[in-house]
Parts: structure tokens; C-alpha cells; sequence
């Protein structure tokens, strides 16, 4: 029978990064655009499944995206927000990603 | 009216289908739509499977692009396999529900109607297809 080992860490010091160590690269945005033809409900249900997010963080993004044409729905590491923006697509909604100005 | 409704999930997480013959012929044809305009750079709904995901650079990350239109097949042919079904499972739903879309939206995008005004100034054929589609979608989106 194999040993048991335990998997969790006993400190995580060491893994937090100092000031002067910190990255400051600007983060990039993923951005869904207004359409006139898809269902609000639809548009709340894709956030929530794709972010995980409260159904109300979801109801106000879609809100923005409605009233403003566009809302910021992530902001973070590039490859993560491309990811994201491709689910977005597939799923049928425009989005698009940017670099933060 | 609870009885009218198109899409229902039933107690044992299942997402019961019943629509009639049109119905499944409406969803058959955007489905195939869907799964025809990935492969065919031809069809006309190619250009809105393939817009940008970075619009500041001449051409998108391979990697992100061959994801996008590996997904988008799947979930399609999923969508067009499962067709037929009286009870979808909630991977099924799903495909349903995002491959409905991806139609509703590449029919708007084809069609120029990309704003209000212009949705309200389409023909009756094509505003009575576009609120079949939204009709689907808004019961579907409700079982999720």
C-alpha cells in the first residue's frame, strides 16, 4: 500500500512577490459588444456559466453591455483573456480582447 | 403559461424538448447552418464565425482560432446529433442553447441587421424567423 503523503503546503512564504518584483504590465481586457437581436436572458446565462459569476454581476454586466454597447466582463493575463474571449464567440456572443489603455 | 413552454428541466436534471415538427426542422436547419459555415469559408455565415479576437493585430493567434472553430464544430455536431431527442442532457442543452445562438447572431450579422432600427425596418419573413429563434433561446436559457 502506498504512503501517505500530505498535500498540503505548510507555508506559502516565499510566494509572495515583492514590490520591486511585482510586474506591472498592463492587463488585458475582454470586452462583449451590443446586438440587437440576442435575448437578455441568453447574454446573463453565458456569464454565468463562463465566469462563474453572481446572477446579479452577471444581470449588471449584460445591462452595461446593453445600455453602453460594451462592458468589460475580465481583465487579467492575456492568453487568459483570449480564452475567454473565444469562449465568448462560440457561445455566440461578440467579444473582443484589448490591453488595458 | 407553464404548459406552453418549448423547454422544461425536469427533476432529474434533464432538459425535456417538446416541439413539434417545424419547431425540430427550424433548429435542424440552424444547426446545419452552423456546422456548414465553419467548414465552408463560402458560406455566408463564415465571415461572423470568424471575426476578430484581437482587432488591433493583422491576424489572431493560431492557437485561439483553431480552438475557436474546433468548438464551435463540436458543439454543432452535438447540436445537429442530438436533434431529434425528446430529453437532452445538460452538455446537450447546452449545445443547444450556444449553437441556437451562434445562428441567431451569424443571421442578423448576414443580414445587416445590427442595430434596433434596422432589425425594426426587415421584412416580416425574416422578423418572424429571428423571434423564432429568440423565442427558443429565451425558454431555453431558462432551464440553466
Amino acid at each position: 500500500m502506498a504512503s501517505t503523503q500530505p498535500l498540503r503546503r505548510t507555508t506559502t512564504e516565499g510566494d509572495v512577490q515583492t514590490e520591486d518584483a511585482v510586474e506591472t504590465k498592463k492587463p488585458w481586457n475582454v470586452i462583449v459588444w451590443n446586438d440587437p437581436v440576442t435575448p437578455m436572458a441568453v447574454v446573463v446565462v453565458i456569464f454565468r456559466k463562463i465566469f462563474g459569476y453572481s446572477n446579479n454581476k452577471c444581470t449588471q454586466l449584460m445591462l452595461a453591455v446593453h445600455h453602453e454597447g460594451r462592458a468589460l466582463v475580465w481583465s487579467g493575463h492575456r492568453e487568459r483573456a483570449e480564452s475567454y474571449c473565444v469562449k465568448l464567440q462560440v457561445s455566440g456572443l461578440q467579444s473582443t480582447i484589448e490591453q488595458d489603455a | 403559461m407553464a404548459g406552453s413552454k418549448i423547454f422544461t428541466r425536469r427533476r432529474d436534471g434533464r432538459v425535456e424538448v417538446r416541439m413539434n415538427d417545424y419547431g425540430r426542422s427550424v433548429v435542424r436547419s440552424a444547426f446545419a447552418n452552423v456546422l456548414a459555415a465553419e467548414r465552408d469559408p463560402d458560406h455566408e455565415w463564415h465571415v461572423s464565425l470568424t471575426g476578430p479576437i484581437d482587432p488591433s493585430l493583422d491576424q489572431d493567434n493560431p492557437v485561439a482560432m483553431l480552438a475557436r472553430q474546433t468548438e464551435t464544430s463540436t458543439n454543432a455536431e452535438l447540436a445537429s446529433l442530438t436533434v431529434d431527442e425528446q430529453f437532452l442532457n445538460d452538455a446537450e442543452a447546452w449545445v443547444w442553447l450556444t449553437t441556437l445562438q451562434v445562428a441567431l447572431r451569424s443571421t442578423a450579422q448576414t443580414n445587416g441587421l445590427l442595430t434596433d432600427e434596422l432589425l425594426a425596418e426587415a421584412d416580416e419573413q425574416m422578423l418572424s424567423y429571428v423571434r423564432t429563434i429568440q423565442s427558443l433561446l429565451f425558454d431555453l436559457a431558462a432551464c440553466f
